[in-house]
């Protein structure tokens, strides 16, 4: 299941461990220009390894949003450079990202955002199919995640049938679907109760411990740092702190600001 | 894609019930306001349609058929004698006013044509239904459609009355030969026609009928006979044409249906447009989500391109049938509702066409759905 990346040679020297499949180097972005010009992020540099799960937290309007939807490629820097598949992406056009994010993100929201009229495997199924069109084993393959996050025998429910719990193991299997390296959740737990967050997050630590996924969680919750390898603190647009959260954990390093 | 584009349609019930709805009622008005013209239209020419002649001849500058100048009898024989003519028939026709049995009058359009018992004409009553067409060669007989019979307030074959305060008897009963003026036609032999019309003069005749020779070339003799004075050959597809045209664009029926079919597309389209919208603002995460995970533009909008034509296939294949009932409703009426295959494969084209069209706005809005706005909230 995991995808090796050869990003240790081709990536730029700066200390970071073996397996990081993606690098965030001096990234900026500004909102708008003049008086008007907003500064959401300002020189933020992280790595991003296989293996790990990284928290990334902070107060609302601090750049975390931002922040994650670079590393995604969902947008694009004002300065600095991302780098993903060995090479530098951040100044790569429409036409080329859509490929890019497929080949390397999943992506896990908060609302779930399956389609309603579809069952979960066709959810899980309809993903595979756009990532990578022709393929003609979709449906096996969403047979084969949802047996993997433990929702087999809800294969033909709708969303509207299954908890919320439920909805959001969908959502992790349809992010799963043509086998991303890295994992984004945006706050993929807030709209769960203790005790099913807890579950989801125990989910996530396991893709990234067995199948060597990069997972990268935004959180408001203190509570799921228990999970995490480091936990990134952005504050005012700006990489606060990278704190090591478990023992194992690779060491990291710090934005230079 | 099939299968997203149909469940998300199916998934809104009332609301997919309500796109079919429109586009079937977008189908159907097309398909009636069209074959209703083409019917008035199949009428207009009818008499033209039905005569076996290659040449239709009538006085230079007659714009219309039922409308046209008579002309002298001598001219029938020069043209009967142009090189290449094998057969020449008169035609008269004008109109006439016909008395009811109540008292009334109303006016009929006759068509006097030639009645040789025994001998085969390039234009006769067509479609009898009831009576002994060779009856028609007596003096007074005529030939009356079932459909106007009761407009003539006549209750059967036999019955008599006066045109012109000349006795005629009903002998012969068709069926669908009916005139786009909505006056009755009244077939009857060439010399009854001009007793009923003493006001056009000693021997009138409208038409010339020609039959061309076997082996002549149909445009030298036509070219032959448009070089005689006065006259003015068409063949009877161009004759047909001419008074299709006449009717079409002189009395603005021809705007009138298509100012209808063409609104009924409007509807569909605004229908179809609305509903595919507001299904694509209703999944329009969804559809961000798929785009954030790497879906091309081209994979989404493949989705709504295949609601707008199961759309179109369905409301077509409920709005066609539904055309089939109104056609069927409309003869009752004396309406000729035209459905030809030509009718129906355009109208489909023109729904297909429709439906993707009215799929551009939610199209754009795919375009331009930012896959970072997943994000936001």
């Amino acid at each position: 299941m995991p995808i090796a990346f050869a990003v240790n040679e081709t990536f730029p020297a700066t200390g970071a461990a073996p397996t990081a499949v993606a690098r965030l180097v001096g990234v900026a972005k500004t909102y708008g220009t003049g008086d008007a010009a907003v500064a959401a992020l300002a020189g933020a540099t992280l790595d991003i390894h296989a293996g790990e799960v990284t928290l990334i937290e902070g107060p609302s309007g601090s750049g975390k949003t931002t922040l994650i939807s670079i590393l995604g490629l969902l947008l694009t820097p004002t300065a600095g450079e991302v780098w993903l598949e060995g090479k530098n992406v951040a100044g790569l056009g429409e036409r080329a990202l859509p490929g890019l994010r497929a080949r390397n993100f999943g992506f896990v929201f908060q609302g779930f955002n399956l389609f309603p009229a579809l069952s979960a495997l066709e959810n899980v199924a309809i993903a595979i199919r756009m990532k990578t069109p022709g393929a003609r084993d979709a449906d096996a393959q969403a047979r084969r995640l949802l047996d993997h996050v433990g929702l087999a025998s809800r294969a033909h429910h709708l969303p509207a049938d299954l908890s919320g719990g439920q909805k959001q193991r969908v959502a992790i299997a349809r992010a799963l679907g043509g086998d991303p390296p890295i994992l984004i959740g945006d706050e993929p737990t807030a709209a769960l109760d203790t005790r099913t967050a807890l579950s989801v997050m125990e989910l996530l630590r396991d893709l990234a411990t067995t199948a060597r996924r990069a997972v990268v969680v935004v959180t408001h919750d203190p509570r799921l740092e228990r999970f995490a390898d480091r936990v990134v603190r952005v504050e005012d647009g700006r990489i606060d702190a990278i704190t090591t959260a478990r023992p194992s954990a690779p060491a990291s390093p710090r934005s230079p600001q | 894609m099939w299968t997203l584009a149909r469940k998300l349609l199916l998934h809104d019930r009332a609301r997919f019930a309500v796109a079919i709805a429109g586009v079937s009622v977008s189908v159907m008005l097309v398909l009636v306001q069209v074959g209703l013209f083409y019917g008035f239209m199949d009428t207009a020419s009818a008499i033209i349609d039905a005569s076996s002649a290659d040449l239709w001849v009538g006085k230079r500058g007659n714009d219309s058929f039922e409308f046209a100048t008579p002309f002298d009898e001598r001219a029938f024989y020069k043209i009967a004698s142009v090189p290449g003519v094998a057969h020449t028939d008169r035609v008269l026709m004008n109109f006439a006013q016909c008395k009811l049995p109540d008292g009334g009058d109303l006016g009929v359009q006759v068509v006097g044509v030639e009645t040789t018992p025994g001998q085969p004409r390039l234009l006769a009553p067509w479609n009898v239904i009831d009576g002994d067409p060779a009856r028609l060669a007596e003096p007074g007989a005529i030939s009356v459609d079932a459909s106007e019979l009761a407009k003539l307030k006549f209750d059967r074959v036999g019955h008599v009355t006066e045109i012109s305060g000349v006795r005629a008897e009903v002998v012969v009963a068709t069926r669908g030969i009916r005139s786009f003026t909505t006056s009755p036609i009244v077939f009857t032999d060439l010399r009854t026609a001009r007793s009923f019309l003493p006001q056009l003069g000693d021997e009138p005749v409208t038409y010339v009928l020609v039959r061309v020779a076997p082996g002549a070339e149909l445009a030298a003799v036509k070219a032959r006979i448009d070089a005689l004075p006065h006259l003015a050959a068409y063949t009877t597809a161009e004759m047909s044409q001419r008074t299709r045209t006449y009717w079409s664009q002189r009395t603005g029926v021809g705007a009138g249906f298509f100012t209808t079919a063409v609104l009924g597309v409007i509807v569909g389209f605004v229908v179809v447009g609305q509903i595919l919208y507001s299904g694509t603002l209703q999944y329009l995460r969804e559809y961000g989500t798929l785009k954030a995970m790497g879906a091309k533009n081209s994979a989404v909008i493949r989705v709504i391109l295949s609601q707008a034509m199961i759309s179109a296939v369905l409301g077509f294949a409920v709005g066609a049938p539904l055309a089939i009932l109104a056609r069927a409703g409309m003869k009752g009426a004396n309406l000729n509702v035209a459905l030809f295959p030509a009718l129906y494969a355009v109208t489909a084209a023109i729904t297909v066409a429709m439906c993707a069209f009215a799929a551009v706005l939610s199209i754009v809005k795919v375009l331009r759905l930012d896959p970072a706005s997943v994000f936001k909230g």
